[in-house]
Order: structure tokens, then sequence, then C-alpha cells
């Protein structure tokens, strides 16, 4: 055994590297007393693993039981002190919640007070800027809409003018292969007359 | 192995979060191999179900105390051992914690089962196995049977590495020569 480069006992029961092993089986092949203990290593290894696991007679199972588990609050505590995520979330909410709360209690200012002419004035100052903002409103509305006819008029001419240009070529077209036709058959029946002569 | 120790964290993480189905999913992964190994530690099926029970309820108690999940297995295992021998000091107060008596139990240590092999190489194999000592019995179980590595073996009997290769690499030798002796190899 001293010859080899490893034990052969952590050859067989494989614990040596990739390496090792490379190193350990060319030994091997030119050794045969090592591959005589390696072969009756293995055969020992072999004589005990004919002893079989057995089944579990009986599964293990647990069922929820509060004894053993963590209280609710040990469990949020830990759950929250144990992410990032929701330790980010968490602070954010109490962010929120100081702005929300330093927001409410703020003293609201006090309104001015206000004549009932001046209030009067106000309204109509308000009416006449609401009148304005419709009449202005639906001036635009209307100016769309005449632009929106210009452009469905324009472009109607310019598909009819377009159809009637193809309609046109298609006449001239089909006129010049009547004429070639007629010429073609005038030169043949002179042909023939000419022949019959 | 990796995808399952992936898995495995996985679940550990959920059960430390109170999900006891997790944990339940966890224990059908490891429950067999933990019971064979404990059977044929104290060698009765009785104690080896009651152990089985004990230790994955211990080590979900101790979950959180687990530091690397990746180390699930070896953990469970060195509560198994441990639960083991706290069993053999319970019947045996004599002993001084070392381990169990060095003569075998009466329902014999190694499990047949409902074995292909012939009876004779099953029983030349419990009897050659029952004459080692406890702990070298013990190491042949945990690389042989469970096949763990000698650092996780070393992590689960709690001593040097070099212990356990002085314990098993005797064992070996003389198991060896009872089941594969040089001049009637063939076993």
């Amino acid at each position: 055994m001293s010859c080899s480069p490893f034990d052969v006992r952590d050859y067989v029961l494989r614990e040596l590297t990739g390496e090792e092993r490379r190193q350990m089986e060319s030994h091997l092949k030119g050794c045969s007393e090592c591959r005589e203990e390696a072969e009756r290593l293995r055969l020992t290894e072999a004589a005990l693993l004919t002893l079989r696991d057995e089944e579990i007679p009986q599964r293990i199972g647990f069922v929820s039981d509060k004894v053993f588990e963590p209280s609710p609050l040990a469990r949020w505590w830990q759950a929250l002190w144990g992410s990032a995520a929701r330790l980010g979330f968490a602070s954010a909410a109490m962010l929120s919640v100081a702005i929300v709360v330093a927001a409410l209690s703020r003293p609201a200012p006090a309104p001015p007070a206000m004549s009932r002419t001046e209030l009067a004035r106000l309204e109509t100052q308000f009416q006449a800027r609401l009148n304005q903002a419709v009449q202005q409103a639906v001036a635009e509305s209307e100016a769309r809409q005449e632009q929106k006819t210009r452009e469905l008029l324009a472009a109607t001419e310019k598909r009819y003018e377009m159809e009637r240009q193809t309609l046109m070529l298609q006449v001239e077209e089909n006129l010049e292969f009547l004429q070639k036709r007629f010429n073609a058959a005038r030169m043949m029946a002179s042909a023939q007359i000419g022949a019959a002569r | 192995m990796i995808f399952r120790a992936v898995e495995d964290a996985d679940l550990i993480g959920k059960a430390r979060r109170g999900d006891v189905e997790a944990y339940n999913l966890l224990i059908s992964r490891w429950e067999k191999r933990v019971y064979n190994y404990l059977l044929r530690i104290v060698g009765n099926r009785e104690d080896a179900l009651d152990l089985s029970q004990d230790v994955f309820l211990k080590a979900y108690q101790n979950l959180r105390k687990l530091e690397d999940p990746g180390r699930f297995v070896a953990w469970l295992f060195r509560i198994a051992h441990n639960e083991a021998y706290s069993l053999f000091r319970k019947r045996r107060p004599e002993l001084d914690g070392d381990g169990p008596a060095e003569e075998p139990s009466e329902a014999g240590i190694p499990v047949a089962g409902s074995s292909v092999f012939p009876l004779e190489l099953t029983l030349s194999v419990t009897s050659a196995l029952d004459r080692l000592s406890p702990e070298q019995r013990e190491a042949v179980i945990l690389k042989i049977y469970q096949g763990f590595k000698f650092e996780e073996m070393a992590e689960i009997l709690s001593c040097p590495v070099s212990t356990v290769k002085s314990r098993l690499y005797t064992a070996l030798d003389l198991l060896k020569g009872e089941l594969a002796p040089v001049k009637a190899r063939g076993v």
C-alpha cells in the first residue's frame, strides 16, 4: 500500500478528487498488490450493501401546534427584520404616516372677512369668466368641426379625380387595343383577297 | 444532491417562518435515512421510530439555530447521534457517556429486511458488523450506508477527521478479513 500515491481506502470510498482518482487509476493499472487491495475493499463494500434499508413503519408528521411555533408577533417581527424589502416598505409607510400627521396637525389659515358687495362683484366676475370660457370652447369646437369637414371634402374630391383619371386611362387602353385588332383584321383580309386574285 | 440541498434550504426557510407543511415535506425527504441510521445504531425498530420522531421534533424546535441551511443533513444526523447516545445512557447508566455497550443488541444492529441476497451472506455481514466496536460500527454506517464525507462524519460525531478515518479504516480492515478474505474471495 505504501507504493500507491494515495490511500487505496480513500480511493474506494470516493474521497479523492478527480485528479487524485486519475493518478490512482493509473497506478492501479501497474500495481497488482494495490489492485488486489482495492478489489477486496470493493467486495467488502458490496457485501455490506447487501443489507438494504427498511421502510419506516410509520410516517412522521407534525400538525400546527402553538406550543412549538413562535408567536404571531415574534414571527412578524422576525419576518420584518429578515427581509430588506419589507423593512424598506415599513420605513416608507412610517414616513408617509408622519407626513400625513404633520399636514393634518398644522392649523389651517382663517378665511378673510368679505362684504356682500365684494361677494356680488366676485360672483359677477366669475359668471363673466365662465361665459367667456364657454363661448371660447364652443367657438373652438365649431372651428375644429369646420376644419374637419373641409379636409373630408378635399379628400373626397381628390379620390374622385383619381378614379376619373384611372377610368380614362382604361378607356384609352381599350380603344388602342381595339384599333390594333381592327388593323390586323384588315391586313389579313387584304392578303386573302390578293391570294384569291 | 446539490439541487436537493437547495430545495432543503427553501423548505427550511419556510419552516422557520412557521410553515409546518414545509417542515413535514422536509421530514418526508429524510425520515427513512434517519430511521435506518438509528435502527442500525440502536438495533430496535420501536426505539428507532421513537428516536426518529424525537430527532425531527428537536430539529424543528432548534431550526433557527442552524446557521447554514446547506449543512442541514449533517446537523440533523448530529441530533440523531446525540439522541441515540442519550438513550444508551438512560438504559445503561453505568456507561460514562462514551457510547453503547460493546456487545450487540438482541435484535441485531444491521437490518436484513426483505433482502434479495442469500441468507448466508446477510448473516455473515450482520455477524461481522456485530463484532465491531460501537464507534467503528457507526463510522461504517455513516460512510457505507449513509454516504457521508469524512468532514460531515466528523461534524456528526463531533470528533476530528483523523479519528473518523482511524475508526473507519480499522473497521474496514476487520470487515475485509471476514467478508473478502485473501484466499476465499467472491463472497
